[in-house]
């Protein structure tokens, strides 16, 4: 296969260099359609909100404010450690790459476990759940339940990628996976900054 | 020092590393040039942000409980 230069010195070959712009956009675009899932759901719940009297309704608790700032700013860390790590993974430094990779890894399930602790407290202690709290129950199980898959997903995607890396599929030269892997992780980062906001500050 | 001072500081502390380091990565890549590298420097903006949230969350400033 014929074997092309790409900018900043290095080989790949020409299919690679030819598609990889066109896979970029692909997985953007899968991006956005994520962000207009979320956002229908996210625009629902805020007519919701403010058409009703009062928020939360009389008799719901909100979840707690302290663990869901630890629990927001261990995603936003995974972020940072995400980053690092592709950035490591360029300068072809693997180790350290992959130590952030296992790291952010390890954030992600944190959070997770954070998440689900949560889940129970609001459950057992507060008997806030999805169908019998009204509108704020179901809306905050809904949204924050399907970052959370989001983020299962991203943790699982990241184990794949970390063992494709360890298995040699990507070189410093070649690593669009990486690149998809470190998009999808910000965007659940980022989303996760919408709904921290909707639901605990304001 | 009880559990809720102990989540109070742990998300201040956490929510300023994360903007210094969010911010740090920020200025390193401004110059970088490609889509993808764009799409990161909003996403580390936002990041930024959140870490601003947490902290200011953690300390007490922003939030209802």
């Amino acid at each position: 296969m014929a074997v092309v230069s790409i900018p900043g010195g290095g080989e790949v070959d020409q299919l690679y260099a030819e598609t990889r712009a066109l896979r970029l956009q692909g997985f953007l675009l899968f991006l956005v359609s994520d962000i207009v899932l979320f956002s229908s759901f996210i625009f629902a719940y805020l007519y919701l909100r403010n058409s009703g009297q009062g928020w939360p309704p009389p008799g719901v608790t909100r979840p707690a404010i302290a663990l869901g700032a630890v629990n927001a700013a261990i995603l936003f860390g995974s972020g940072a450690t995400m980053h690092y790590a592709l950035e490591n993974f360029k300068h072809g430094k693997f180790m350290r790459y992959a130590a952030f990779m296992i790291s952010t890894i390890i954030l992600g399930v944190l959070f997770l476990s954070g998440q689900g602790f949560e889940y129970y407290t609001l459950y057992v202690h507060d008997h806030v759940s999805w169908s019998g709290s009204g509108i704020f129950g179901a809306s905050f199980f809904t949204l924050t339940g399907m970052h959370g898959f989001h983020v299962f997903c991203g943790i699982w995607y990241l184990t794949i990628l970390l063992l494709q890396s360890v298995h040699g599929v990507y070189d410093k030269n070649k690593y669009f996976g990486l690149t998809a892997g470190t998009l999808y992780w910000h965007f659940v980062d980022v989303i996760w900054v919408v709904l921290f906001s909707i639901f605990y500050l304001v | 020092m009880n559990g809720l001072e102990i989540e109070h500081i742990v998300a201040v502390v956490l929510g300023v590393i994360v903007v210094c380091v969010a911010l740090f990565a920020l200025r390193n890549d401004w110059k970088t040039p490609g889509l993808d590298n764009q799409v990161f420097k909003i996403m580390l903006g936002l990041l930024a942000l959140g870490g601003v949230l947490a902290a200011l969350t953690g300390a007490g400033f922003i939030g209802k409980s």
